[in-house]
């Protein structure tokens, strides 16, 4: 069985949603609110990819994942590399040879081929989504929940995608239907105040920092001012880790550059982003952002608004 | 226009193309924004709008070996805090003018702790007065909307984030002071000593950082304290508010209007309450 966006969907859900009644994955109180908008609920839609996931580049040494985006690597302390596009920056060693384990060189670089597979998740789980929305003939999605979870080992995971289909009778239906993370009455206040859901938008960045002696000795604790300290180009004692700095920024960057990719000159709507690190070893670290939101456009101009009235409830 | 009305225009909008020449070189750029729809709302009726989603974040090295033979404070872990706080806030203060913004609000403060290192990451989203051109800075602070604008209507401006902490061993009895204890529900005021000044440390220095920005007072103060990851004798207290200033002559009532809600509150009971009173 082929399901691939815009292949076909699996038979069971051709079934489920050809006929009988209607499935709705909204709140009571969502459904409710949704009908008042004038937005018919037609039918709960998912969408499914299983993908194997692994580290494979993100757990090799330095130099590796990056191919020749290293090359150049020579003096200086810290530089900005642009290879294709993607973030690389280099350290160097300030102390010379001192032993085979003496890490000489430290680089931070983007992984490029670890959101590639993020965004192929990601986007065929919910193109699935909207590919059921636009089956149903459904004018968007609303309520999406989405989810990456490991399945049975490790190495497999789950995109997961699903929502609610509604159907605006008397609106010109979108070619593809629009999805919001948002329902009932967020949704509501959201058209009030002009923007119209676009679609929700999701973004993965991803930085392998490879530590080079001094963010490693920083990261050991081992800065307390000895020979590798700051009269030998170092650092000693109390000091910022300038090496995870750049890289920690660089990430948030990165999955704020890729979301403005996917808007034009819409906005992104209650945004969250979301941290997390692996350390491959001592003083190696690959760091990972997600971003994500509803995407609106304006369609209308805000409606003047009188200052809010504060009150305090007796109750 | 009607609700169902308005819906329709939205949808229509979504069917229409989107605005020409969006991804052409030149064009503006999207917005990113954190905040709710209530506080994107909320901003507007005060003539405040988002700009951008912003953030600041800053690790510093803590030497090995501070955390053992040593009593009381960890002078080194609290250097490190502050020095990462300061660089963070940096950060997030270069990301909002590079955006267009003039203050950060809703700033989600997050602290680590291990044993060498403190990292700090702060991220919001950056705001201006609706449709301004020029942006001058002007704070930094983790007040949510609701709160940046009645603390506005008020008279009061925030500043930016004021934070200190402070690390604390707790100390050892003596073999002497163990010994004269035992068999006793007594205090223990060495420990008593040690966590009552680690915590007006911590917020002396956070009071420091206010009066460093030129702060009449700090509000919404958040006390966090606990034992640190990495070992259980160390113990952590870090605050964080957000320093203030009174920008009208004097303090604004705001007035608030009183309300009494008319629906029932519900009365929750336990069902087996009833079960056991009817086989009474």
């Amino acid at each position: 069985m082929a399901v691939t966006a815009g292949d076909g969907l699996p038979e069971a859900a051709t079934r489920r949603l050809a006929g009988g009644a209607w499935s709705s994955g909204l709140s009571v109180a969502d459904f409710a609110s949704c009908l008042d908008m004038g937005m018919e609920p037609v039918g709960y839609v998912q969408g499914y990819a299983v993908m194997q996931w692994s580290w494979f580049m993100a757990t090799g040494g330095f130099g590796t994942g990056f191919g020749t985006g290293f090359a150049g690597i020579g003096s200086g302390s810290s530089r900005p590399l642009q290879s294709r596009g993607q973030y690389v920056e280099q350290w160097q060693c300030p102390h010379g040879f001192v032993s085979a384990e003496h890490r000489m060189y430290g680089a931070n670089y983007e992984l490029t081929w670890l959101e590639q597979s993020w965004a192929m998740g990601w986007g065929l789980a919910t193109s699935r989504m909207v590919d059921e929305a636009k089956e149903l003939g459904a004018s968007g999605v609303v309520g999406v929940v989405d989810a990456m979870h490991s399945l049975v080992s490790g190495t497999t995971v789950e995109f997961r995608a699903s929502g609610t289909a509604v159907a605006v009778p008397d609106a010109p239906r979108p070619a593809t239907p629009f999805s919001t993370y948002l329902s009932g009455q967020r949704l509501a206040k959201l058209i009030e105040a002009g923007f119209a859901p676009v679609a929700v938008v999701a973004t993965l960045s991803a930085v392998r920092m490879v530590g080079y002696c001094i963010t490693h000795y920083q990261l050991a604790g081992s800065t307390a001012g000895s020979w590798y300290g700051a009269g030998a180009g170092g650092v000693s004692g109390v000091g910022p880790v300038d090496q995870v700095n750049r890289a920690e920024t660089a990430a948030r960057r990165l999955a704020r550059e890729h979301v403005r990719a996917q808007l034009g000159t819409d906005i992104l709507h209650g945004a969250t982003l979301e941290r997390s690190e692996r350390e491959i070893g001592e003083g190696d670290l690959s760091i990972q952002c997600t971003l994500k939101g509803t995407r609106v456009r304006r369609f209308k101009d805000f409606d003047p608004l009188p200052e809010a009235t504060p009150v305090v409830r007796l109750a | 226009m009607t609700l169902r009305e308005e819906v329709r225009q939205a949808v229509t909008a979504v069917a229409s193309p989107a605005h020409p020449g969006s991804d052409a070189a030149g064009a503006p750029r999207g917005t990113t924004s954190d905040l709710t729809i209530d506080e994107t709302l909320l901003l507007h009726s005060a003539g405040w709008e988002p700009v951008d989603l912003v953030y600041g974040i800053s690790w510093w090295s803590i030497p090995w070996g501070v955390w053992q033979w040593t009593t009381g404070e960890v002078q080194e872990a609290s250097a490190a805090f502050t020095g990462a706080v300061n660089h963070a806030v940096k950060q997030l203060r270069q990301s909002c003018e590079q955006s267009g913004g003039s203050g950060v609000l809703g700033v989600e403060v997050g602290v680590r702790v291990s044993s060498h290192h403190v990292s700090i990451e702060l991220t919001g989203t950056a705001v201006r007065r609706t449709g301004a051109d020029a942006h001058r800075f002007e704070f930094v602070s983790d007040l949510s909307a609701r709160d940046f604008v009645l603390l506005t209507r008020a008279g009061w401006w925030p500043l930016g984030l004021a934070a200190g902490a402070s690390f604390v061993i707790a100390p050892r009895r003596t073999a002497r002071e163990w010994a004269a204890q035992q068999g006793q529900n007594v205090e223990l005021p060495n420990l008593t000593q040690a966590l009552y000044l680690a915590r007006e440390r911590a917020m002396e220095r956070m009071q420091q950082s206010g009066t460093a920005m030129k702060a009449e007072g700090i509000v919404a103060v958040k006390l966090r304290e606990g034992k640190a990851s990495s070992s259980a004798r160390v113990i952590q207290f870090v605050a964080i508010g957000t320093g203030v200033h009174l920008r009208t002559s004097t303090h604004r009532s705001v007035s608030p209007e009183m309300v009494v809600p008319l629906d029932e509150q519900v009365r929750v009971f336990d069902v087996k309450s009833l079960r056991s009173a009817a086989s009474e």
